[in-house]
């Protein structure tokens, strides 16, 4: 569970997020869908502690989380697969899922991380024939389901997803949509997604914010969302599907 | 022929000592993107704290007590010293954000211990009799001290044992995602202050080492990591500040070559062919002879 309120981003006299409230109650997906620059990056980086805000809080399972660093905010169940992946690209893919389980070394052995390494393997069985090539060398596409495995590999309460459809084919976006509606199935993790495909996140999402120069401009059910005449002729427009 | 085997020996002994230091600039280089310029005297206060816990300053004797005192007392001044320099001069620096003001903190904290030592300690040199004897071994006319061999093992060993470390271990691959990328790390949960701190006292504590081990082929004086610091930094950039085996094979070009140079030119010279492979490593291959290319897609 995650809540926001009244959050204010800057970057010296750049204000990127000018007071944004949102919630994801658990087991819910929801979208954040707006245009380049509108600061849907920055609103996932001061969620995760990145980046500290001007004002407003950040709440993870109603603890607010202000002071909390971003390493501790991911023992609280926090995972963020952020933008362009950020693999760890001198380290083999193995070894990029292992350390996305990082904090769960400290408690559990790691016969259970292998499990999970598994459970990932079945998700995206790419990442098993290529687990001990060097993370850099994986194609785009596979460098973003190792992106999802390795913030998967935390078994997080919330997941936070930076634009996953970034820079793929098509066919490659549709299994990442298909791999996303599965985990929403399982119930057990919340999921914050940003996107550019509007149509595509709206479809999947529970609920939905649309994010205009810093502000929330429209929430609510994303079903609704995908046929407000407003959304459908900034967002769905031509590109639609 | 005997000769040339004998400087190809003790040229390779003087590398693996530059080559060990530079490991140590190579460990926190690669955590903090930063050069800790006082690694060559945190080496001197090894040697000098050794000698200390082994040997009476005044009448060159040994104290008595067993090899394992200095061995604890340079353990535990490494710690000490990482800890230290990675929280008054690294960590200051790093907040500030302007770029650079480490190696003025750096070199600002070599010059504070090496006075301190002068101070406190002593301005003279110290003969270090080794533990071992000082009886080298003769092999096909070329002498090596057992010390230089103690040197080159437990060199090996600390090299080997902190990159399998970093291969094998989830800590060790926790410092290797830090040195990549820092943010990332932490959302991992990795918490990359702890791991840049840490890597600091384990490149302290190597140079601590290095400086006991050295002591007895050296003479023990607070300006016996002067130089040593420096010709290790050059063979940092020589081997290529992020290679492992760069390290090693820039610091045998190095020690070899002034062993050549110290017999055949002079010895005055002794210092030459460092900075001239060092200028020419910067002129034609400035990511060092080793330096990694880095595999990066977007
Ligand atoms: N580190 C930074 N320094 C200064 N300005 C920044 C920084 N990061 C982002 N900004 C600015 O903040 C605004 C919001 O950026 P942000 O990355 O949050 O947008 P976004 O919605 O994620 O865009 P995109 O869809 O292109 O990823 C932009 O105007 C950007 O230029
Ligand atoms: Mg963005």
């Amino acid at each position: 569970m995650l809540e926001v309120k009244n959050l204010v981003v800057a970057y010296g006299g750049i204000v990127a997020v000018r007071g944004v409230s949102l919630i994801v109650n658990p087991g819910e997906l929801v979208a954040i869908i707006g245009a380049n620059g509108s600061g849907k990056t920055s609103l996932l980086r001061c969620i995760s502690g990145l980046i500290t805000p001007r004002s407003g809080e950040v709440y993870i399972n109603q603890t607010l989380a202000n002071e909390i660093p971003s390493h501790k905010r991911v023992s609280m169940g926090l995972a963020h697969c952020p933008e362009a992946r950020k693999i760890f690209a001198q380290q083999s893919v193995l070894d990029n899922l292992i350390l996305g389980a990082f904090v769960r070394t400290k408690k559990e052995k790691m016969s259970k991380i292998h499990e999970t390494v598994e459970e990932i393997f079945t998700i995206f069985p790419k990442l098993k024939e290529r687990q001990l090539q060097q993370a850099g060398t994986l194609s785009g596409g596979e460098q973003q389901m190792l992106a999802i495995g390795r913030a998967l590999m935390l078994k997080p309460q919330t997941l936070i997803l930076d634009e996953p459809s970034m820079g793929l084919a098509p066919v490659i976006i549709d299994e990442m949509f298909n791999v996303i509606e599965n985990i929403k199935k399982t119930k057990t993790t919340s999921i914050l997604l940003v996107e550019q495909l509007a149509y595509r996140a709206l479809k999947v999402a529970d609920r939905a914010y649309v994010l205009e120069q810093g502000l929330v401009r429209l929430e609510g059910n994303a079903k609704e969302l995908l046929i407000n005449p407003e959304v459908k002729a900034a967002y769905l427009g031509v590109n639609a599907h | 022929m005997n000769q040339i085997f004998q400087i190809i020996v003790s040229g390779s002994i003087q590398g693996i000592i530059y080559a060990l230091i530079a490991f140590g600039y190579n460990l926190t280089f690669s955590t903090s993107k930063t050069i800790n310029f006082s690694l060559g005297n945190v080496m001197m206060l090894g040697g000098v704290i050794g000698f200390s816990l082994y040997v009476d300053i005044h009448s060159g004797n040994l104290l008595g007590h067993s090899y394992l005192f200095p061995i604890i007392g340079v353990l535990v001044a490494g710690m000490i010293a990482g800890t230290a320099i990675h929280k008054f001069a690294i960590e200051p620096s790093l907040k500030l954000k302007s770029e650079f003001t480490w190696v003025l903190a750096t070199l600002a904290v070599g010059i504070i211990i090496k006075n301190a030592v002068e101070q406190i300690w002593s301005t003279g040199d110290f003969r270090f009799p080794s533990p071992l004897g000082d009886v080298p071994f003769r092999i096909f006319g070329t002498g090596i001290y057992p010390q230089e061999i103690l040197l080159v093992v437990v060199a090996t060993i600390i090299v080997f044992g902190v990159e399998s470390f970093k291969k094998y271990t989830i800590y060790g691959k926790a410092i290797q995602a830090v040195s990549e990328d820092k943010e990332t790390a932490s959302l991992m949960g990795i918490p990359q202050h702890q791991v840049v701190r840490i890597s600091f006292i384990l490149s302290a504590t190597i140079a601590t080492i290095a400086g006991l081990l050295v002591a007895p082929l050296t003479f023990v004086s607070a300006s016996m990591g002067s130089s040593l610091g420096i010709k290790a930094y050059a063979v940092s950039i020589i081997g290529g500040l992020e290679s492992g085996k760069g390290l090693v094979v820039g610091g045998l070009i190095l020690g070899i070559s002034e062993f050549f140079t110290a017999r055949y030119i002079s010895s005055g010279y002794k210092e030459l062919p460092g900075f001239i492979i060092l200028i020419l490593v910067i002129l034609i291959k400035p990511n060092g002879l080793f330096g990694k290319t880095m595999i990066k897609k977007v």
